[in-house]
């Protein structure tokens, strides 16, 4: 009915526009289709594209309106929401976003309102009565294909946006492992760095506006070593591989002439390098989107984009919002440290009181618990195992990825797992619409009682909040809260799919 | 403000931002890429005499002894068609764990394949890259490590000299983007193209 539909798809059934709309509104961008078979080019632009837009303008207005509570006392307030949004899409946004798309287009990426190429394939191949493929002159084939596709449409100005805004919700079902969204190392690059860019600056914005470069320092240093710390954990998993592959010596899982390693699910073009570098930085940051299959991931390499979700998405986080959960974590430690030495917990200047800590205690614990509570609730439903791709422990962390992924809003996916169906659309769109704006409400409200507190000068025995052993402190609280949580679901999934490979 | 004003500016602010961001953005970037880069923007086709043999980014399934071969694949059939109805083709990455015992004879069955039709290269192991699948399922490249094991199958089934061989792949080799940026690679499309004359 509507325009801009070429390939003529079909609409989408109820749950799964639901889920979709939750999904690109929370800044998830979890992907229960896949998109050139399932989306239109006009739902791509104007209903996704558009949010993608939104939704890290609005977390870059949370965080703002956040920043003005610790810095300023009574009546200056917290700023006008409409004028940050707008100032975050027309002088941050859509500049960086022109210039990411083009760059992708130059390097390979389809940009056109064409419908889909059908190319002539050199070797054409027999289908069977039954549906299985096979060689053209097998005397099953009953039919032949001699043709492939070629999808196209405007995918780079939505992949650009997609990675800026740490959405991640892929023009392609298999997001940036597509040579079309992805063409090149480079735009592998640019894509990886434009993910992490405005959580990273965000962090130093902080610095600069509220608390003196020395406290965005901290947290940087922070997010930094557990960024670190998860890509080295990947990197090496997936470049040891698994004895599966390894066939006894007869695969050669060496760097000669090749990346080696465990290259199910990845990319020639990235190799185990690359990502690993993209599964650590978009599972850190709320990205999500993709550029090889966590599904067919080691066991332990699957893990940690796992861990590093599950806490809390606070390791440079989704825009805006990534930042605002690690200074819930911040006010934790401040609280918990000044118990121990005996003081009242104050931070920049401003004393905390019940109600504030309530709040950081809201945004410390709402990913842990809904992912719980999701997890618990797919489980629940004996039919989710029809919808499980892998057997064993494995099937078990399909579900518990997807459990996490939502709950964390990141969105990435063990991809097998078949997650359009009515129930399971239906928790994980409440999980996500909870973990977006449980978290945005209480950041609000936080906001709004820092901004009534006057400033106290700093004393002797104020606990410092940059220096080394402060940074120390945080990291470990982010585990306690978030790792503590998941350890007995990780036992049961990856934990023990890994002893069952080694063993 | 009240909460009406509030409501107000808030569905402008929305109808504002999807013509921004949804009709003039997109409109933009399009207009320039098909200026600029059309090739790309277009998919970055490869066609020869008037017929389309593929794109440079999307990789083909090759069996035929004669051919060099990519990636494994699994194939779709159910969700494209052309504008007759006929089914084309389309792929899909596995998304099997490679801890599991379904993955061991998968990549045993493979290796058995391959070691079959490479009767030259003995008991060497096998590139890797040779007997998984692909993050996209459509992996357009090989690692060179991949296309070398094959040369002396290619040499015996296609009547070109090693050198010949060498020479096509060598050719349709990229090496890491500035030396350093990702992995080398040989686009498998185009070697099989050239192996066949057509490029």
């Amino acid at each position: 009915m509507l325009p801009g539909n070429p390939e003529g798809l079909p609409g989408l059934s109820w749950d799964l526009a639901f889920n979709t709309a939750v999904s690109f509104v929370t800044n998830t961008n979890w992907q229960a289709y896949s998109g050139e078979a399932a989306l239109s080019y006009l739902s791509q632009a104007l209903g996704l594209t558009v949010q993608n837009f939104v939704t890290p303008a609005v977390g870059l207005a949370v965080l703002f309106a956040l920043f003005r509570g610790l810095v300023s006392e009574g009546e200056r307030g917290l700023g006008n929401f409409f004028v940050d949004v707008t100032r975050a899409l027309l002088f941050v946004l859509l500049p960086l976003s022109l210039v990411v798309a083009l760059a992708d287009v130059w390097q390979g990426s389809p940009q056109n309102l064409a419908p889909y190429e059908e190319v002539q394939l050199l070797e054409p191949v027999g289908v069977t009565a039954e549906g299985d493929v096979v060689a053209a002159d097998d005397p099953a084939a009953v039919d032949t294909i001699d043709q492939a596709v070629v999808p196209l449409g405007p995918q780079a100005s939505q992949v650009a946006i997609k990675q800026l805004g740490t959405n991640g919700g892929g023009y392609n079902g298999v997001n940036s492992a597509s040579a079309l969204e992805n063409p090149t190392p480079l735009t592998n690059l640019i894509q990886c760095l434009s993910l992490l860019l405005l959580p990273v600056t965000c962090v130093f914005s902080f610095g600069r506006f509220v608390a003196g470069r020395r406290q965005g320092r901290a947290l940087f240093a922070a997010m930094f070593i557990l960024l670190v710390a998860g890509l080295v954990a990947i990197a090496v998993a997936e470049q040891l591989g698994t004895p599966q592959l390894a066939a006894d010596g007869q695969v050669y899982m060496g760097l000669d002439g090749q990346s080696g390693g465990n290259m199910e699910g990845k990319e020639t073009r990235f190799g185990v390098t690359d990502s690993s570098l993209w599964a650590a930085f978009t599972t850190a940051a709320s990205n999500g989107a993709v550029n090889a299959m966590h599904d067919s991931f080691t066991p332990l390499g699957g893990m940690v984009p796992m861990i590093l979700m599950a806490l809390g998405e606070v390791v440079f986080g989704g825009v805006g919002c990534g930042l605002y959960g690690m200074i819930g974590f911040v006010l934790l430690t401040v609280f918990i440290a000044g118990l121990m030495v005996g003081r009242t917990p104050e931070y920049l200047g401003k004393k905390l009181g019940p109600k504030e800590m309530r709040m950081a205690a809201v945004l410390c614990v709402t990913t842990p618990l809904l992912i719980l509570i999701g997890g618990t609730a797919l489980c629940l439903d004996p039919a989710t195992a029809a919808s499980v791709n892998n057997a064993g422990p494995h099937g078990f962390s399909e579900v518990l990825y997807a459990a996490v992924s939502t709950g964390g809003n990141n969105g990435s996916a063990f991809a097998g797992f078949n997650a359009n169906t009515p129930y399971i659309n239906v928790v994980l769109a409440l999980e996500m619409l909870a973990n977006r704006f449980i978290p945005l409400a209480a950041v609000c409200v936080l906001a709004g009682s820092l901004c009534a507190r006057p400033k106290v000068a700093v004393g002797a025995g104020t606990l410092s909040t940059s220096n080394a052993l402060f940074v120390f402190l945080l990291i470990l609280m982010v585990l306690l809260v978030g790792a503590l949580t998941m350890f007995p679901a990780l036992a049961l999934g990856p934990v023990a799919e890994h002893l069952m490979m080694v063993l | 403000m009240t909460k009406a004003k509030t409501w107000i500016t808030g569905v402008l602010f929305f109808l504002v931002a999807t013509v921004l961001c949804g009709v003039l953005y997109t409109a933009a970037v399009t207009g320039v890429a098909q200026l600029f880069f059309p090739h790309q923007a277009n998919g970055s086709l490869i066609e020869v005499d008037g017929t389309v043999y593929g794109s440079e980014l999307i990789g083909q399934q090759f069996t035929d002894e004669k051919h060099l071969w990519g990636r494994a694949t699994s194939l779709n059939t159910t969700s494209f068609t052309d504008d007759a109805g006929n089914p084309v083709l389309w792929y899909a990455p596995s998304n099997i764990s490679p801890a599991s015992d379904e993955f061991a004879s998968i990549v045993q069955e493979r290796v058995d394949r391959i070691r079959a039709a490479h009767p030259e290269q003995g008991n060497q192991p096998i590139p890797s890259d040779l007997v998984t699948n692909s993050g996209s399922g459509f992996d357009p490249h090989i690692s060179p490590a991949a296309a070398e094991y094959q040369v002396e199958r290619l040499v015996r089934t296609t009547g070109k000299s090693a050198s010949e061989i060498r020479a096509i792949i060598d050719a349709c080799t990229e090496q890491p983007q500035f030396g350093i940026l990702g992995e080398a690679r040989v686009n498998v499309l185009k070697v099989n193209l050239m192996l066949d004359g057509i490029l």
